[in-house]
């Protein structure tokens, strides 16, 4: 297991190494002049080249490309050429509003994703199980930048009933951060209104964000309950008497849960990445609008940063789910 | 009996939330907060660092400058500088300043400090030294007493004054304080603030929102009166239109802008919304690569020129444009309407093809436009349907502006046409002149890489004149001579929109400032 462990972690690493790779690569070939823009529109020469020399961009690339792997070794991202700020400070200042929108959303998504799936396989080829196919279906085609619009309009400018955008309220002192996550700080502050209000801010993103995760959810473990439901295991509980609850939650769903493990994993991993398109629509202060908001700027070492967080976060989840494999099906961890 | 259940959750439901919801205006104790939302963020505070739209709205929130660009049609007012005058030879400028003035921090705003800001600009050579710097050196700027400062100009540079009033003043003592590796504070101020400016800075997310107190015993008074002196303003950045719409909407917003003519349009119509709609001074061209590439020609620029739908600028902004007849917006001191700029009339368009070397078209051509400007892409359409009378086929490739500007500054790699919006710094007229001089060649307003010696040399000339009338009457000229070398489309200058709430009071529009951009000291909540 160890063995196993220690060649997942040196895979994980060469693939981070060929992703820093692939990330320095498209930024320098995008016909893009960051120092131009940092230095403004109305900018001479002098002033274009003064932040190309700032910013080590006069440098020839192979020579910035080591530089900025030794950053990177440092636990430094490097420096946006927009703000002068460090990426490595603001990553970590943007990172627990993505986290926090990421884990409301996919508690959510397993949470009924799950359900609905057990639901539709106890009702399989009934009008329910029909409509949650559809739905599942739905889920995985919404393109989420419009499906996040159509739930501001309907619910945040037609009934009124939750805010636009945004993380909370325009002048409402969140504090200073003791997890960085509004809702666990403004619990463990003993403050009901302000978690309230976190709620009300986050429900619409994080619905958007958890669709395609639940439809996948709901999809496998609805196809992995019926054939569990079908197990011979399942037939011989029945007869000694299990309860239907058992029977379905204990002993099928346990056994449909592989799989289903599986695609919780995949889908962190593409619910991180699609915060670019959410946390956009919603203002959602996350490294999801960090990276836009550089992107349109022409910065890239904020871009750079956020997608090796995010492929950071694919290879880690990935390792998990394996780890996790074994401790589920004693099979595999035999074998 | 489940149906009152049902209805009894729903409502608690609601009731929890309602409290959490803004329904109306922020308000702190007895005062409002003005919310103000766009979709540009405010990366960098910092004033002789960086300005754009958004960025400048805060910075002249929070700063003050020796002067103020106040009004429709725009006027230089005093500011901190109560009074100034400028040697006859254009030389010299002495300004007085007020003797109340004061930082945020209790500091008197006083001449060292105007001296210092200057100097720290031109030094770090950012943001807004490109305006200045080649006619002013530090050396040359004199704290003379504690209320008089002068500046003495490398030769004479007339559009000196109308540059001043975004020249804004830190305080040195602050600045010098927070100075890390002798980076004069450009860190710390680019998140920071130390000015003298009607609001001070309360919260700063250059990504989210930045929330700016008043401040209450502001130096210059409040023209609203103290009673109905905001508390406060928050600037809160929304990338999105739809989402800002919906925010006025339901009043968690109260002034929005960057919205699209057809959103205009329907917030106009909504009751308790009212839509500031002004001529702006942004013009909207077509540049043509006037170095190589078949736009090199005359001929086919002047065809093309010809064969362009003018009147679809104006439809495409519901109205709310008008049509250029001169380089310079009508806002611009020294403007004429230029006789025969060109209009639509495919003869002329037939006659100046037959100049070319394909006289009968047949060549396809590339009209570059900023991805995601829905009417620069729409123009483009319109480009394409004009020039089908000619033959020309049309490639519309939208890029991002970052590629856009990168392609655009260099004759070689810039594309046949590209469109671009532009917006006069000042209201003196070289700031639209120097556009087409070889000096903004590689700038994003240079992309044509017009080429006509003399008429660099008169824009040349002109900045340095003193006698007002020899000035004007030559960028008279100036302007029919660009006219007539077509190095773009001259196409429209569109309204300047805000929409907001009908309980806002206070707005001034003034052309000279940027799309979006509104000074937010005189504004109020009557309600």
């Amino acid at each position: 297991m160890l063995v196993y462990l220690l060649r997942r972690i040196a895979l994980a690493g060469l693939m981070l190494f060929g992703l820093v790779c692939l990330t320095f690569a498209i930024a320098n070939v995008a016909p893009s002049d960051p120092a131009a823009l940092a230095a403004g529109p109305d900018a001479g020469r002098s002033q274009i080249e003064q932040v190309r020399r700032e910013y080590g961009l006069d440098r020839p690339l192979p020579e910035q490309f080591v530089r900025y792997v030794g950053d990177l070794v440092q636990g430094e991202f490097g420096r946006s050429v927009a703000t002068g700020r460090s990426v490595g400070r603001d990553l970590a200042r943007y990172f627990p509003a993505t986290l926090e929108l990421c884990l409301v959303a996919m508690a959510f998504g397993m949470l009924a994703g799950i359900s609905l799936g057990m639901l539709s396989a106890l009702f399989k080829d009934r009008w329910l199980d029909h409509a949650m196919r559809i739905f599942a279906v739905s889920g995985i085609a919404l393109p989420p930048f419009w499906f996040g619009l159509l739930l501001q309009l309907g619910f945040a400018a037609w009934l009124g009933w939750l805010p636009t955008s945004g993380r909370i309220g325009v002048s409402t002192d969140p504090g200073d951060p003791i997890t960085g996550l509004l809702l666990v700080d403004s619990l463990l502050r003993g403050n009901g209104p302000l978690f309230v209000q976190c709620l009300s801010y986050i429900a619409l993103p994080a619905l958007v964000l958890s669709l395609p995760c639940l439809a996948s959810i709901l999809r496998v473990n609805r196809s992995e309950m019926v054939e569990a439901l079908r197990a011979d295991y399942i037939t011989a509980a029945r007869a000694h008497g299990v309860s239907r609850w058992r029977l379905v939650t204990v002993h099928a769903l346990k056994n449909a849960m592989l799989p289903t493990l599986a695609i919780i994993g995949l889908r962190w991993g593409w619910m991180m990445s699609s915060t670019v398109l959410v946390e956009t629509v919603f203002d959602w202060p996350g490294i999801g609008l960090y990276a836009v908001s550089s992107a349109i700027a022409g910065d890239f070492k904020p871009v750079m940063g956020v997608t090796l967080i995010i492929g950071l976060n694919f290879m880690l989840v990935n390792l998990v789910v394996d780890l996790l494999y074994g401790v589920l099906d004693p099979r595999l961890r035999h074998a | 009996m489940t149906t009152t259940r049902r209805a009894i959750l729903h409502g608690a439901a609601l009731s929890a939330l309602a409290p959490s919801m803004s329904w109306a205006f922020d308000k702190d104790g007895d005062r409002k907060i003005l919310v103000f939302s766009g979709n540009q963020a405010v990366p960098v505070l910092d004033p002789h660092v960086r300005y754009d739209w958004s960025t400048r709205m805060i910075q002249q929130s929070v700063y003050d400058g020796l002067l103020k660009y106040v009004g429709n049609p725009p006027r230089i007012i005093p500011w901190l500088a109560e009074k100034y005058e400028a040697s006859p030879d254009g030389l010299t400028y002495t300004f007085h300043l007020v003797g109340n003035a004061k930082f945020h921090n209790g500091d008197p705003v006083d001449a060292e400090a105007v001296r210092y800001s200057f100097e720290r600009a031109l030094k770090l050579n950012a943001g807004v030294a490109w305006m200045l710097k080649d006619f002013l050196k530090p050396e040359k700027i004199t704290a003379v007493d504690a209320k008089t400062v002068r500046f003495v100009l490398e030769r004479p540079f007339q559009p000196f004054i109308s540059y001043v009033p975004w020249w804004y003043i830190v305080n040195p003592k602050q600045v010098q304080a927070n100075v890390v590796d002798g980076d004069y504070g450009k860190k710390w101020l680019t998140e920071n603030e130390a000015g003298s400016g009607p609001f001070k800075l309360k919260r700063f997310d250059s990504t989210a929102l930045i929330h700016m107190d008043a401040v209450p015993d502001y130096w210059k008074g409040w023209p609203m009166g103290d009673k109905n002196r905001l508390s406060g303003v928050i600037y809160r950045i929304v990338r999105e239109a739809a989402p800002r719409r919906a925010g006025l909407q339901r009043r968690e917003m109260d002034v929005v802008t960057n919205m699209s003519p057809d959103d205009m349009q329907q917030l106009a119509k909504l009751p308790g919304v009212r839509a500031e709609d002004h001529p702006g001074s942004t013009t909207f061209g077509i540049k043509f690569n006037c170095q190589t590439g078949p736009t090199a020609d005359i001929n086919l620029r002047k065809a093309i020129a010809y064969a362009f739908d003018y009147e679809a600028l104006i439809t495409i902004h519901n109205g709310g444009a008008k049509l250029m007849d001169s380089p310079f917006p009508p806002t611009m001191e020294g403007h004429i309407p230029v006789p025969g700029i060109p209009r639509k009339d495919v003869a002329k368009a037939k006659e100046f093809l037959a100049k070319t070397k394909t006289p009968s078209g047949g060549i396809e051509l590339e009209y570059v436009h900023v991805q995601g400007l829905e009417d620069a892409r729409r123009i483009g359409l319109v480009l394409l349907d004009s020039l089908r009378t000619l033959d020309i086929k049309l490639n519309i490739v939208g890029q991002p502006w970052p590629t856009m500007v990168a392609r655009g500054s260099k004759p070689d790699t810039a594309a046949n046409m590209t469109s671009v919006y532009v917006t006069p710094i000042g209201t003196d007229p070289d700031t639209v002149a120097f556009q087409y001089h070889r000096d903004s060649w590689g700038l994003y307003y240079g992309m044509s890489h017009y080429e006509d010696k003399e008429a660099w040399a008169m824009i040349a000339e002109a900045r340095g004149l003193t006698d007002k009338a020899r000035r004007m009457a030559l960028y008279g000229e100036i302007q029919k001579r660009i006219v007539a070398d077509q190095p773009e489309i001259f196409g429209m200058i569109p309204n300047r929109t805000w929409a907001m709430r009908d309980y806002v009071k206070g707005f001034e529009f003034s052309p000279v400032r940027f799309t979006g951009e509104v000074d937010l000291y005189p504004m109020w909540i009557d309600a």
